[in-house]
């Protein structure tokens, strides 16, 4: 008996010897955890001003509410109160507290975002049915709603795949961030580091001290080179067309607007309850609202690209402008009539009068004489065919049609008619409107080529620690294209013509205020009524804004593009940004 | 018999008495911290007086030979069924079981006599009729004897008091002299009767059984004691959080962390070494026990101690195996040392009697 006796005390130490000795990490961390209560500070997201330093993006304060389900006493009560208070349906409050009970120990958000009297209101009601708590956390306010949209971009709960990848860097289920624009661009600058509290509580989840307290850091503000004035007025402008508005500073690459129709409210993004409207506007296929087609968008360019067709005939030695081409209204290559926009024809001209005209029958013929490789040694001379670099997400390249690219693409020859046609900028040939931007500006700024940019700098961050993702805010240095100066005063000359000598293709362009220098594009599509564009200049001497105006199905590129561009000028020499 | 007069203090076994002393001195310690937070300190002053009790009851009991003791078993025997009847039916109802009389002053629990009247009236008649005890009718009476105590027990519910008297019982009949086959033969068709208590097992009883064998399974509900209970231990490691520190106790974490549960508090703030030393005065007590055992030649005063260090020893095994999650939870005390009245003074009791006997040894 004895033996037995001792047997079963030895089992007993060596079972606390197990339990206290060889198990005690696993148990010592199951009882820090039980007693540790960690809770989650959000970092308010950086706040973004424009150029002149006006708030376009701050956060709001979101009123929660949360409810820790052990501490409830009377889950009738605490929904009707909440019921009363918030106007919500009892079934859904109690489902939610449902939800919660799976969690009975920690704090379960139960209604988001409400208003902050319905929240005061809580707050003192609360003190009666324990429980409930009404806590507050940050929220992006877009303050100018749709108007930036396509710049700013919208921020979304973090995606699977997105955590993995970016978990080692702090983020966590749940974070929002930035899906779209700048937003997602420069996330990692906006969104700042969260900080967290630990806190001791009992079995009851009662708070009982602080332990440590990690006060979170805000995200870094970005001052943008976008004139928000410039941005509403383009804007309204554009109205309730598809279509884009890009301004942008043509010695710097600094975007002073950027509007892409029709756009969204980023706000929507970030209020709960909006899945139906969020879905609707990610799924619209018809009117793509989420598309940045100032970046993301190919287009035909249409006679915008004579630009530059007549840079290279004019950079190529073997043209110019004391040479000319006859128009008679049609032009015949192989068996095919090629048609003038202008049924009766332009009659001899040289390429500037050709290029006011915007005469097709001449930049056939010029085509052909130049062709089709020369031409598209030149298009990617301007940077075509590739991004602009924007530091924007989502950049399309565009494409430059090669007859190499041709005979592999389709095991067939390049024709003849299809160099007619690409002199005319129709054809394989598509460019973004920032592309076209950029052309426009390569001329503006004597042969230089910018990168675009939105973001103007960081606050406190040198700009050139700042590369990464594809962000530099160490603004490349224009580069030379390598044009002559002669060259160069004849294209500027041309597109001066083009707005304001008679019978310009651009007249609407032209202003009493400032002289612009513009081309006008009707690009032909397949889908219906033409693309309309404009794309030029101001002030002709030392150019200060370079504009792009895009209507999809706009028409004539002369009419409505052309005003637009004019009225948008003359807005931005009232704002002093000329 | 022949030495009782003089200077039987010399075979007081001051080492049962002093580590019994130690370890309530430890007991008011660890249940002050259990106790201090989530409880009145009421718990605290209240078990100081049932240990003034329990001790001045110690010191009657020393001063009365067992053998007259022995004489009266029947009678306390028959007393305590009768509180036994009355708890079931007029007992104070606690989470489900009639465990207690409401006495007025204090609540007392039948139950935990009957420890001791049970090992009385048992050495009384396993004494009385020892020729018998290879008898298998014997055996039979024996059983007898135990069974309505048991059953009353039983269907308070207080499974744990209940089932210990099976041990008791074989501890007792095996000194007795019983053939150990017999007594395999007994315990093999107790075991064949388990599918017959089970159906008698209360929801919650069947629910803690389950939950024994993987305590995940309901970790909110039965499941909670027991994991709570580990996570204490465990964390508390070699040396322990120290004292009055332990989280798992003072953030009420561990439920009944002053009765059943209260080694769980000893394992956190005391840690292994804590546990160690208390487990090894436990065992020093029943080392001397088992020696009063060896050294009694008179067979009532053998068969009452072996009953005694039997029911400590088992309540002390069953009590820690159950804290660490080795043994199910069952609802024994840990003598000496939770809070609780009945327990403590019966504790106490049989250790005057234990006491009792060592002094009445005769001298060699």
């Amino acid at each position: 008996m004895q033996g037995v006796i001792f047997f079963f005390f030895v089992i007993l130490i060596l079972g606390l010897f197990y339990t206290q000795i060889l198990k005690h990490s696993l148990y010592k961390e199951l009882s820090e955890s039980n007693r540790i209560r960690v809770l989650y500070l959000e970092a308010p997201r950086g706040k973004i001003y424009d150029r002149k330093g006006n708030l376009l993006v701050s956060n709001r304060i979101s009123f929660d509410v949360e409810v820790v389900f052990q501490e409830i006493k009377n889950e009738e009560k605490v929904i009707d109160l909440l019921s009363d208070i918030l106007g919500i349906g009892k079934e859904i409050l109690s489902t939610k507290i449902d939800y919660a009970s799976q969690r009975p120990f920690i704090p379960v958000k139960i209604v988001e975002d409400i208003e902050k009297d319905k929240a005061i209101h809580l707050e003192e009601a609360r003190l009666d049915v324990p429980g409930v708590i009404v806590t507050t956390r940050p929220l992006r306010n877009y303050i100018y709603r749709g108007t930036l949209s396509h710049v700013i971009g919208y921020l979304g709960k973090i995606s699977e795949d997105e955590l993995r990848k970016c978990k080692t860097y702090g983020y966590r289920m749940q974070d929002f961030v930035g899906k779209d624009g700048i937003e997602r661009s420069y996330n990692d600058y906006l969104r700042g580091a969260g900080g967290g509290l630990q806190i001791e509580v009992d079995s009851r989840g009662r708070q009982l001290k602080l332990l440590a307290i990690k006060e979170p850091r805000p995200g870094k503000n970005l001052y943008l080179s976008i004139d928000i004035e410039l941005q509403k007025f383009c804007d309204s402008i554009l109205a309730d067309k598809k279509g884009v508005i890009v301004a942008m500073d043509p010695s710097t690459g600094a975007i002073l607007a950027l509007v892409s129709h029709p756009d969204f409210d980023p706000n929507i993004f970030v209020s709960p309850n909006n899945f139906k409207k969020i879905q609707n506007l990610l799924s619209d296929s018809h009117t793509s609202p989420m598309l940045n087609r100032a970046i993301s968008g190919n287009y035909s360019p249409g006679s915008v690209f004579k630009i530059v067709v007549t840079t290279c005939a004019l950079e190529s030695g073997a043209f110019d402008d004391k040479k000319t081409f006859s128009c008679t209204g049609t032009y015949i290559v192989g068996n095919r009539a090629f048609r003038c926009w202008k049924e009766e024809g332009h009659g001899t001209q040289n390429i500037i009068e050709a290029f006011k005209h915007s005469c097709n029958v001449f930049f056939y013929q010029l085509g052909i004489f130049l062709g089709a490789d020369e031409i598209s040694k030149f298009a990617f001379k301007f940077g075509l065919g590739k991004p602009t670099g924007v530091d924007l997400p989502g950049e399309a390249t565009g494409f430059v049609p090669t007859p190499s690219w041709k005979r592999r693409e389709f095991k067939n020859p390049w024709f003849k008619g299809e160099t007619a046609n690409y002199a005319i900028g129709q054809g394989y040939l598509s460019l973004t409107p920032i592309q076209v931007l950029r052309l426009a500006s390569i001329i503006a700024n004597n042969g230089k080529l910018v990168e675009p940019f939105v973001v103007e700098r960081i606050e406190d961050i040198n700009p050139s620690l700042v590369r990464k993702g594809g962000v530099n805010l160490h603004h490349a240095e224009p580069q030379d294209v390598g044009l002559r100066s002669d060259t160069l005063a004849l294209v500027k000359e041309g597109l001066r013509r083009a707005v304001n000598a008679p019978h310009g293709t651009g007249l609407y362009a032209r202003s009493e205020d400032v002289v612009i220098a513009g081309k006008t594009g009707t690009a032909q599509n397949p889908r219906g009524t033409p693309h309309a564009w404009f794309v030029g200049f101001a002030p002709l001497e030392n150019p200060r804004i370079c504009v792009v105006v895009f209507i999809e199905h706009g028409g004539k590129g002369g009419l409505e593009p052309a005003r637009f561009a004019k009225e948008i000028i003359e807005k931005a020499k009232t704002l002093e940004l000329l | 018999m022949i030495t009782i007069a003089r200077g039987y203090f010399n075979k007081f076994d001051k080492v049962v008495f002093f580590s019994a002393l130690v370890i309530l001195f430890i007991g008011l310690l660890i249940l002050h911290s259990a106790s201090s937070r989530y409880y009145s300190q009421n718990v605290l002053f209240r078990q100081m007086v049932w240990i003034l009790f329990g001790i001045i009851f110690l010191f009657i009991i020393l001063r009365i030979s067992y053998q007259k003791i022995i004489q009266i078993s029947y009678i306390l025997y028959g007393i305590n069924l009768l509180f036994l009847i009355l708890v079931l039916l007029f007992g104070q109802a606690r989470g489900g079981a009639h465990r207690w009389i409401n006495l007025g002053a204090f609540n007392l629990q039948p139950s935990e006599l009957a420890k001791i009247t049970l090992v009385l009236a048992l050495s009384s008649y396993i004494g009385r009729r020892k020729s018998d005890i290879t008898k298998i009718s014997f055996l039979f009476s024996v059983f007898c004897l135990v069974l309505p105590i048991f059953i009353l027990i039983f269907i308070e519910p207080d499974l744990g008091t209940a089932f210990l008297f099976i041990p008791i019982s074989l501890a007792m009949l095996f000194i007795a002299g019983a053939k150990m086959g017999h007594l395999v033969g007994l315990v093999s068709l107790g075991l064949s009767a388990i599918p017959f208590f089970w159906h008698f097992l209360r929801d919650y009883q069947k629910q803690r059984l389950f939950v024994f064998i993987n305590p995940n399974i309901d970790p909110l509900g039965s499941g909670y004691t027991v994991i709570q209970s580990k996570i204490a231990v465990g964390s508390g490691g070699l040396w322990g959080k120290g004292w009055l520190s332990g989280t798992q106790n003072q953030l009420n974490f561990l439920p009944e962390r002053h009765t059943d549960f209260i080694f769980s508090v000893v394992g956190e703030e005391w840690g292994f070494l804590g546990a160690l030393i208390l487990v090894l005065l436990y065992l020093l007590i029943v080392y001397r026990g088992i020696k009063i055992i060896q050294t009694t030649p008179d067979v009532y005063g053998r068969l009452i101690a072996t009953g005694f260090v039997t029911l400590f020893s088992v309540q002390v095994i069953i009590n820690i195996g159950m804290t660490i999650g080795f043994l199910p939870i069952v609802g024994l005390t840990l003598p000496l040392i939770s809070y609780g009245g009945s327990s403590l003074i019966t504790t106490l009791i049989y250790i005057g009697l234990l006491l009792n006997i060592g002094m009445r040894r005769p001298l060699f």
